[in-house]
């Protein structure tokens, strides 16, 4: 029986979808794949080795990262002036899940889960401010093995303070603090080790037990448990956060992929929705844009503009300058010195995707 | 046939000397055969019984001897693929069923269809089960096109699943069917007899799939790269071979459970390509099983011989490339510069299928003949001479695409091809004195 298609191809809804599938990819914005090495110079990073699960930038807009898979390996990145370049700074013995890179102000930290426990890691300060197209010069980096945060505990995430001398992490039970600069831990207390930190101008927040956060107050060293009541939503997926346009705003997301706003004085706003759940990384721009990736197995970047509340798809990553790819599953996001955002992918053969978001356009009077 | 003379020194430095050297001149415009050599008669049978059908992606030789393909109906919205055998008694096709029904996803389901089977046949020798996995593309019923990026988190439309099917070519019965890789296609499938098991890439994500066909249970390895490999390929060890975006060879060994990647590169036209897009199109065991013979899936396709039980990694030979020179400031049709249907036939050399088409610099053929040719080669591996046997003709249409090529066990030649609605299949009978009795044995693990 010769089947026949049941639509119409002129009607409304035909020519809607065939629009849409027309711009399933990257539907505003450019993202570039960029291979984990100094391409055409250097091996990249082995593929099953390369899930880029955790990423931070430092006050040179150089970024650190971490990968996951059958090796952990750190690295280190440029992305401006001459440099376009990522160097592999070593492996993890024993390391296999990356979870957190905090960027102190002399050199990075990453901490790393493996058959050693949950381990910090110093990565030296590497010298990336080199002419990456015509004349280099560098020796290999020594990571230091600073050892395992909480004794048994695997780490669950850690961030930086603002001033990028004291480390906040978090493992499966404690909370713990790290001088950036000496490595030493100290144990602060007991927390509900779940989902990822999020840091305001003086406080570290975490997810608690129930629908709540804890709150800890850097100067005075105190745990608050159950401190903030999360607003109505899904909270039984671990959190993730992005850092808002000021100090004090953060952004979140529930597991039906409803994206929040908070602020520690002024609580919680409902933004929107992502078309699809989970939401994974997430990064703000200068200008009010977040973005980033939601759905499982097949992510799609979405675009919340958080001032007048909109949420847009953006579709299936791909990127079609420096590497030909399709863009799956996403780890971590940053956000780059010119507003660009540095998406790690969380996949075999991961790589650092630069996107740079479309320009807005501004009504301009003329003069 | 030309010589290395006739040709200029920029065709020759596109092909490099060894090419020449070995005998591999492009493939321009043969002179006719010399009377009195073996002919190769070629006879095209239309999918007229499934006349949706615009594709056959997959042709191979079943347990049984006999010649199986795919008549696949990917363009057509509700489009569904229906396995058809060659009968030899009746000079003509069988069509075996409707894929879809027998799988409980008919073509009106609303979901992207179970419209094809892309180079996925596997058999089975020690109990004569053909088995077979589908790949996507078909639109649903109603709608013109179907995205599986697009479509992935929609559940009334996103494809169901590649389904895996066994066939019992004894008493032509299916004898039960599963899911092989949820949600997404099948690209090509490869059977470990000796372990059980079946290898897979799926479509579009690119993970490298392992089902066991004792607890009949997936498992998903992890993705490899972007563009799908069209082949894997089996070596002594039990080790898959397939390969990346990137031209190198992807190697899953079972000890380690693990995929690598070779640092060398598949063969490629160093002159202006890098390697990426050298991806297998189609890889043929040699008789012996110590090498294969491959084709890429890329423009201006290279033959190569591998070699995978040598070494740590193999010792890949660049045989030249398998079509005719072109212009390379232009991205020339991937349906037009195509290379595929490598088989070994009963004379202990390789046969295959290459395109040639009419240009106007590169390749100035007569006005009488078609635009686009499908070209039957026969390379002697000994020699790595090759000459043309023949032309695959359709009576109206293109022959220039073949997917896959079998010998069944009378020792003739059998293709699949893509191009023509409805799609179908060719014969090319093998010459008396160069054909064999079970010519297809030891037989080809992988689609």
């Amino acid at each position: 029986m010769q089947t026949k298609g049941r639509f119409d191809p002129n009607s409304p809804a035909i020519k809607a979808y065939e629009q849409e599938l027309a711009h399933q990819f990257v539907r505003e914005g450019t993202m570039v794949a960029f291979p984990m090495c100094l391409p055409g110079m250097t091996t990249q990073i082995t593929h099953d080795e390369c899930r880029i699960t955790a990423l931070d930038i430092n006050s040179d807009g150089h970024i650190y990262g971490g990968t996951s898979g059958r090796q952990a390996h750190l690295f280190a990145a440029a992305f401006h002036d001459l440099t376009g370049v990522v160097l592999d700074v070593g492996v993890v013995p024993d390391g296999t899940n990356s979870v957190a890179v905090c960027c102190g102000r002399s050199r990075a930290v990453a901490f790393v889960n493996g058959a050693r426990g949950g381990r910090a890691i110093a990565i030296p300060k590497i010298d990336l401010a080199q002419d990456w197209i015509q004349e280099w010069g560098l020796d290999p980096s020594i990571l230091q093995d600073l050892g395992e945060c909480v004794p048994g505990e695997p780490v669950v995430h850690a961030i930086c303070d603002a001033s990028r001398s004291t480390v906040i992490g978090i493992t499966t039970g404690h909370l713990f603090t790290m001088d950036a600069e000496s490595g030493n831990v100290t144990v602060i207390g007991e927390v509900s080790g779940r989902g990822h930190l999020a840091m305001s101008s003086s406080a570290v927040f975490g997810q608690d037990e129930g629908a709540r956060l804890w709150h800890f107050d850097l100067a005075s060293g105190k745990i608050r448990r159950a401190a903030v009541d999360l607003p109505k939503g899904e909270w039984t997926g671990a959190l993730r956060w992005a850092r808002g346009g000021d100090p004090d705003q953060l952004l979140t997301a529930d597991a039906s992929g409803q994206l929040f706003s908070f602020d520690g004085n002024k609580g919680f706003r409902l933004l929107g929705r992502a078309h699809l759940a989970p939401v994974g990384p997430m990064a703000m721009i200068p200008d009010g844009r977040l973005f980033g990736f939601c759905g499982a197995e097949m992510a799609n970047l979405f675009c919340c503009d958080t001032i007048p509340g909109n949420v847009s798809n953006l579709g299936v990553a791909a990127s079609v300058l420096e590497q030909r790819r399709y863009g799956y599953q996403f780890g971590d996001a940053v956000t780059g010195p010119d507003g660009e955002i540095v998406f790690g992918e969380d996949d075999n053969d991961g790589h650092l995707w630069l996107y740079f978001p479309k320009i807005k356009r501004v009504p301009r009077t003329p003069v | 046939m030309i010589t290395g003379q006739d040709i200029d020194r920029r065709t020759f430095m596109k092909l490099g000397g060894t090419a020449l050297a070995a005998g591999l001149v492009p493939a321009l415009e043969a002179e006719p055969r010399p009377a009195g050599e073996a002919p190769y008669p070629v006879k095209w049978y239309p999918f007229t019984g499934h006349p949706d059908s615009d594709t056959c992606w997959s042709l191979s030789v079943g347990p049984d001897g006999r010649i199986y393909a795919a008549a696949c109906a990917e363009s057509v919205p509700g489009g569904v693929v229906k396995p058809v055998r060659y009968n030899e008694e009746r000079d003509d096709l069988d069509y075996l069923f409707d894929l879809a029904e027998m799988v409980d996803d008919p073509g009106t389901s609303g979901r992207a269809t179970q419209c094809k089977i892309h180079y996925s046949f596997a058999p089975s020798m020690h109990d004569g089960v053909l088995y077979m996995a589908t790949h996507l593309s078909g639109p649903p019923i109603d709608l013109p096109r179907y995205s599986p990026w697009y479509s992935w988190h929609d559940a009334k439309r996103c494809f169901r699943g590649s389904a895996l099917l066994a066939f019992d070519t004894r008493n032509d019965r299916v004898l039960w069917w599963d899911t092989l890789i949820p949600k997404e296609g099948c690209r090509c499938l490869l059977h470990d007899e000796e372990r059980g098991l079946l290898y897979a890439m799926s479509y579009p994500r690119d993970h490298f799939i392992i089902y066991d066909l004792h607890t009949r249970k997936g498992r998903d390895i992890g993705r490899i790269s972007s563009i799908n490999p069209q082949a894997l390929f089996l070596d002594k060890q039990h080790r898959v071979w397939t390969s990346g975006d990137y031209g190198r060879l992807v190697r899953y060994t079972p000890d380690t459970d693990r995929l690598e990647i070779s640092p060398g590169l598949l063969a490629h036209d160093v002159n202006y390509q890098t390697g990426w897009h050298s991806v297998f199109y189609d890889v043929a065991p040699s008789p012996d099983r110590e090498c294969v013979y491959a084709s890429t899936w890329c423009p201006n396709p290279h033959l190569m011989r591998i070699w995978p039980n040598e070494g740590e990694w193999p010792r890949v030979e660049d045989l030249g490339p398998a079509t005719q020179p072109r212009d390379p400031t232009f991205p020339i049709d991937m349906f037009t510069d195509h290379c595929g249907g490598l088989t070994f036939a009963g004379d202990g050399k390789l046969y295959y299928v290459a395109s040639r088409w009419r240009d106007p610099k590169y390749n100035p053929m007569p006005g009488t003949g078609k635009q686009l040719q499908g070209v039957v080669w026969r390379l002697d591996s000994q020699t790595l001479a090759r000459e043309e046997v023949t032309q695959l003709k359709h009576p109206t249409g293109v022959a220039n695409y073949v997917s896959r090529g079998a010998v069944d066990h009378n020792g003739d030649l059998f293709f699949g091809h893509v191009g023509n609605h409805p799609s179908g299949i060719f014969k090319v009978s093998m010459p008396a004195e160069r054909k064999k009795k079970n010519a297809h044995l030891p037989i080809r693990m992988w689609g």
